[in-house]
């Protein structure tokens, strides 16, 4: 019996290494072809985010929202449930954190902080939780709903920004910049890596602990894997298809706020585009586990540092990052890639 | 009348603007009613856009542009299929990946041909040629907006006319409905489901390449993500068109209008673009919710 | 078709066990046996959906190889599925002709010509149905028409009917009949799966009698009896004897009042109102053949299903319409029928799959005292003698195994009714017995049991009170006695006697 557990979690990651193998290998040709010095090129893309300690830093404050928006999607996943309108919730907690610190230009900077940080994560949750609403009260279809949602709410934040929350003063498309107090503590100078860094590891703990420790947890994953049987056993099954939706956007309403506070401390205009889209990468990498989450995202976080890097010290643009990622999406969810590892190790024996 | 100022022109410009929603969402149609969620018609547009004006300019013939466009556009959605279809991955994530793919692989080409990531003009293109078709100038009230739009625009009017009579008029149509609909049943008479699927996403291909090249060659310059979400808006074209070829039309016409009055009201009229922009977002998402409950009702009753 | 043999690997079970098989041409020939007797399999294989494991086919004088259902289609075999293969959407022209559609100048799809052929088979076999109807307007014995249509424009010459009786009404049973009669005349050949003697004795020229993948007789029709197939159907088996002390009658626990269930497009309900009632320390037995109502009963009892008429009665209080949770709260247990979906999560932990009915009695705080899980775990399958690691996904445990861990988490919940069904289902005899013993435990512990159970052994050996549904109807209710035959049960479960004769 146990041998059969190791042999899936086996596959699993026979199978993940295979699909980055194969991301790193196209990486390795792509540069070839289109660098004049791909050596220089190689070196930069792969070691150049560990060169300093700017690179490094920002490398991690990059995975910092990606573990909150990976968190999100891994709580609506185990659930069974689709959240495909994270770039909305991220983007409307981002804007209403903004908000809420320009409107206590004075206030103490801990607690207006938290507010801001709550308000966003509200924000998001809300957002999220109408479309699982929708799906319990009517069985709408939450995966588009929540799409078309998040589609509507970020033409509407974009018109908040370069409209009437637009700063004049400043030649970006950006609301007025928030007040020093509500900075979070930079923890790595002179890179933007800041006390965030704990919020996201602390939720990734607190999430884990949740979802394998408590009733809730138990009850979620229960109806996420059979829905049938968890009504059998007297779950109340339409709970669950609200509670995880709400939490997911909260998780992603808070990646906004955060992002807000921590590194952009203005926020604008599509400064967040993609922190959704790749949170779903995120959290499909990790297999839904959210503790896999903290390193998935660190390890998009290093593929889009190792491209800028590349990118200012050698001949190739920022973008080869996403063509790598494009494979990894590919890849990562191929069932017959796992299959094929099950055949192989089932037929020698 | 005074209006007639603004209106018709208005008007007129929303027949041109709708036309990449409805080429996109035509062939986004196909995948739709096979019963897959196709999320990469952005990508595949971007792809369209790029190859069609890259081609048109190295070509020097608008023809070859589009058509070497249209066969990028293709060779994608044949990636995008066969990872989907036989190598199994989730047909949602395989779209996202053809959506960065195509973002990322046309900055690098563009950088590395034209050393820019910026938007790259090709002074040589000649503009597409504006047909005057006389017996459209002939139907009454709308003649003057049929008409004097560019070659594409009625392309598109094409491909739809045709996706209509290939979906209601013949084996293929009835087949590839009925995979959506029942793709057991399809399987039960010895008929393959996936092939129907992958060829519902080259035609996906074929359309969004021309979609694409309406975008770039109208412009003769292609911009860093010229596609802007329109893929997207063609995926709800689609659920507002309660995915039939009429409703697709109505539907690129609501979200042609939303787009050319935002364009027009830049200072004009009180209600921000953005606004308007996100109105049909909220239509669908509204018609959606009110499906679902009529639907909950009639089969719950109370 | 001979010696064929099919095992399904993934559960060793001997669907077919070298089964000899042999229709004549032009003939109705009628394949009976119980639920898993092996019929299905056995036309799967003949219609290419599946594949024997060892035997051959020999159709018209040749041996053929049947890969697929178009290779069926080629040599003129089809098939009538009890689930309809049917798109709703389409017309009934549309669906006949799916796959094979006339086209007119050589690309388009002539619905006209569809319309037209599918008139020309109606005519030819004497059908009334207006080709250019939906699907979806049709009532299941004209959806069963359109299947039979479908095999028929494709020039079929043998056709296979599973189960075809089971969703139609007495008049659509009729109907169907002279169809039949009208195919044979014409010179097609027709196999019918069923388990409904009375139709096999109508209807069929010749019969099979299988059991447990075994061919037991080959008859003709006119040379046998119902009470002899019923006998070869269930065939002799030694009733287990159990120390069923008797017990006084408590009060009663479960009360069904005029208990209906009906399903939208369907005239005849599912439970037509079923009275029932169930005393605390009494095993009701409620036996029946498949499809006429024990899975609906099953289902609306444990709150899983709202009923569309009539009260259940808990301690004389109504809680016809509680959820599930509240039914639990209340003191139900249950052992479903369905095992691997309803009564456990096959990809979680046997550990999380023990603790679902109670779990809220392990919380602190919201939060899992995990040592006394595991310590309650640990106790369970100990006491119950499962061979699984804990910490292992449950899928990885045998059939048998599964059951004995939704047994002891439904027996580790404080209850005064408990509902079985089928708990043996596909158990080899020392599990069973164990799990009757603990059957028997509980009924001294005063709970109330409803048992429901297709195995009729099963019925007589542990129920107090035996009742029998027929077409979602309680037929006969009677107390268990040793003297008691089997033939009579059968003869209720057959449709052959009704105590409740309906006033009509």
């Amino acid at each position: 019996m146990v041998r059969k557990k190791l042999s899936s979690v086996f596959i699993n990651s026979v199978g993940l290494i295979i699909t980055l193998g194969i991301a790193f290998l196209i990486a390795i040709f792509l540069i070839f072809v289109l660098s004049s010095t791909p050596a220089r090129t190689i070196y930069y893309f792969f070691i150049g985010p560990f060169t300093n300690k700017y690179y490094f830093g920002n490398m991690l404050n990059t995975a910092v929202p990606l573990v909150f928006t990976g968190l999100g999607i891994a709580i609506a996943f185990k659930s069974s449930i689709f959240n495909l309108g994270g770039e909305g919730q991220v983007y409307s907690g981002a804007l209403i954190a903004t908000v809420v610190c320009l409107s206590l230009p004075n206030a103490n900077g801990y607690l207006g902080g938290a507010l801001a940080l709550i308000s966003g994560l509200i924000a998001g949750s809300v957002l999220a939780g109408l479309s699982g609403f929708f799906k319990m009260k009517w069985g709408t279809n939450e995966l588009i709903s929540s799409f078309l949602i998040s589609g509507a709410v970020v033409l509407i934040v974009n018109y908040f920004i370069t409209g009437p929350l637009d700063d004049p003063g400043n030649s970006l498309l950006t609301t007025c910049a928030i007040a020093e107090q509500y900075h979070l503590l930079k923890i790595f100078p002179p890179s933007k890596l800041n006390i965030s860094t704990f919020f996201g590891i602390l939720s990734a703990g607190l999430v884990f602990f949740l979802m394998f420790y408590t009733h809730w947890g138990y009850e979620m994953r229960m109806c996420g894997l059979n829905r049938e049987f968890s009504r059998y056993g007297g779950i109340n099954v339409s709970t669950y298809l609200v509670m995880p939706m709400a939490l997911s956007g909260a998780l992603h309403g808070l990646a906004g706020g955060i992002s807000i506070l921590g590194t952009y401390h203005m926020c604008v205009k599509e400064f967040s585009f993609g922190m959704g889209w790749n949170g779903i990468a995120v959290a499909l990498i990790a297999k839904n586990h959210p503790l896999g989450v903290i390193p998935a995202a660190i390890f998009f976080a290093y593929l889009d540092a190792g491209a800028k890097a590349a990118m200012l010290h050698s001949d190739v643009t920022f973008e080869i990052a996403a063509i790598v990622q494009s494979i990894i999406f590919y890849l990562v969810t191929a069932q017959a890639i796992y299959s094929f590892i099950k055949f192989r190790k089932r037929a020698p024996a | 009348m005074s209006e007639n100022g603004f209106s018709l022109p208005l008007i007129h410009n929303t027949v041109g603007i709708m036309t990449p929603f409805l080429l996109a969402a035509t062939g986004g149609l196909f995948t739709e009613l096979t019963g897959m969620l196709n999320i990469a018609l952005e990508g595949l547009m971007l792809i369209g856009a790029f190859f069609s004006v890259v081609f048109a300019a190295a070509t020097g013939s608008l023809f070859l542009g589009i058509l070497l466009g249209i066969i990028s556009s293709m060779l994608v959605a044949l990636l995008f299929g066969s990872i989907s279809l036989y190598l199994k991955a989730n047909i949602f994530i395989s779209g996202l990946a053809t959506n960065l793919l195509a973002a990322g692989l046309t900055v690098v080409l563009s950088f590395q041909l034209f050393g820019s990531k910026g938007v790259i003009r090709f002074e040589n293109i000649s503009k597409l040629p504006e047909l005057r078709i006389p017996f459209l100038q002939k139907v009454p009230l709308l003649g003057d907006l049929l008409i004097g739009h560019n070659i594409l625009v009625y392309l598109s009017w094409l491909c739809i006319i045709l996706a209509a009579v290939v979906i209601y008029r013949t084996p293929f149509g009835l087949r590839i409905r009925g995979t959506g609909l029942s793709s057991p049943t399809i399987t039960s008479l010895g008929l393959s489901p996936t092939g129907y699927r992958l060829k519902a996403i080259l035609i996906s291909g074929f359309t969004c390449g021309l979609a694409g090249a309406v975008l770039t060659l109208n412009l003769g310059a292609f911009v860093p993500n010229i596609t802007s979400g329109r893929g997207w808006i063609a995926l709800v074209v689609i659920y507002l068109g309660n995915k039939t070829p009429l409703g697709i039309v109505i539907a690129s016409f609501v979200f042609g209008f939303a787009e050319s009055i935002s364009n027009y009201a830049q200072g004009a009229i009180n209600i921000p673009a953005d606004f308007i922009l996100a109105f049909p977002y909220m239509i669908t998402v509204s018609a959606m919710i009110l499906y679902s409950v009529w639907r909950h009702y009639r089969e719950y009753g109370k | 078709m001979n010696g064929i043999t099919r095992l399904y690997a993934e559960n060793d079970v001997l669907a077919n066990n070298n089964v000899d098989f042999e229709v004549l041409e032009n003939e109705i020939h009628a394949v009976v046996g119980e639920n898993g007797a092996g019929k299905t399999t056995l036309m799967k294989i003949l219609y290419g959906l599946e594949r024997a494991d060892s035997g051959n086919i020999v159709f018209k004088g040749k041996e053929v190889s049947i890969h697929s259902p178009l290779d069926a289609g080629r040599l003129g075999i089809g098939m009538v599925h009890q689930h309809f293969c049917l798109i709703p959407e389409f017309t009934i022209a549309e669906n006949v002709v799916l796959g094979i559609e006339p086209l007119k100048r050589k690309f388009f799809f002539d619905s006209e010509r569809a319309v037209k052929n599918v008139r020309e088979v109606n005519e030819q076999y004497g059908f009334q149905i207006d080709p250019a109807l939906r699907v979806s307007q049709l009532t299941v014995g004209q959806m069963q028409l359109v299947e039979i249509i479908k095999i028929l424009y494709r020039k079929a010459d043998l056709l296979i009917f599973d189960e075809p009786t089971s969703v139609l009404t007495e008049q659509q049973i009729n109907r169907l009949f002279s169809t039949l009669r009208k195919l044979i005349k014409i010179g097609k050949t027709i196999i019918i799966i069923t388990h409904k003697l009375n139709e096999v004795k109508e209807i069929s020229d010749r019969v099979t009698v299988m059991r447990k993948g075994r061919v037991v007789a080959v008859k003709k029709t006119a040379e046998i009896d119902e009470r002899e197939l019923s006998r070869l159907m269930v065939g002799k088996r030694v009733i287990f004897q159990f120390e069923r002390d008797p017990m006084p009658p408590g009060g009663v626990v479960i009360e069904l009042k005029d208990v209906t269930l009906r399903e939208k497009g369907q005239e005849r309900p599912l439970l037509d109102k079923v009275n029932m009632q169930i005393h605390s320390g009494e095993i009701v037995g409620v036996a029946g053949v498949g499809g006429n109502g024990l899975g609906e009963l099953e289902d609306v009892i444990s709150g899983l299903r709202e009923v569309s008429g009539g009260v259940i009665l808990h301690n004389a209080e109504d809680i016809t319409r509680l959820s599930s949770l509240s039914l639990r709260e209340r003191g139900l247990a249950y052992v479903p029928q369905d095992r691997l979906f309803r009564g456990s999560s096959l990809q979680s932990t046997v550990s999380e799959n023990m603790i679902i009915s109670n779990h809220h009695l392990f919380l602190k705080g919201g939060v899992f005292k995990k040592k006394e899980v595991q310590a309650f775990t640990d106790e369970l399958t100990q006491h119950f003698s499962i061979d699984g690691d804990t910490k292992a996904l449950i899928a990885t445990l045998s059939g048998g195994n599964i059951q004995k861990v939704i047994l002891a988490r439904e027996l580790a919940t404080r209850s005064d009714f408990f509902v079985f069904s089928e708990p043996s289902w596909g158990l080899d005899v020392a599990c069973s017995e164990f799990i009757y013993s603990k059957i028997l435990e509980i009924r001294k512990q005063g709970v109330a049991v409803l048992l429901i159970s297709s195995n009729l052994d099963e019925i007589q050996g542990l129920a107090d009170t035996i009742v029998v549904m027929y077409r979602g109807r309680v037929v006969c209710s009677f107390p268990n006695t040793r003297d008691l035959s089997r033939e009579l049960i059968g003869e209720y479960m057959l449709g052959l006697r009704d105590d409740y004769q309906k006033i009509s």
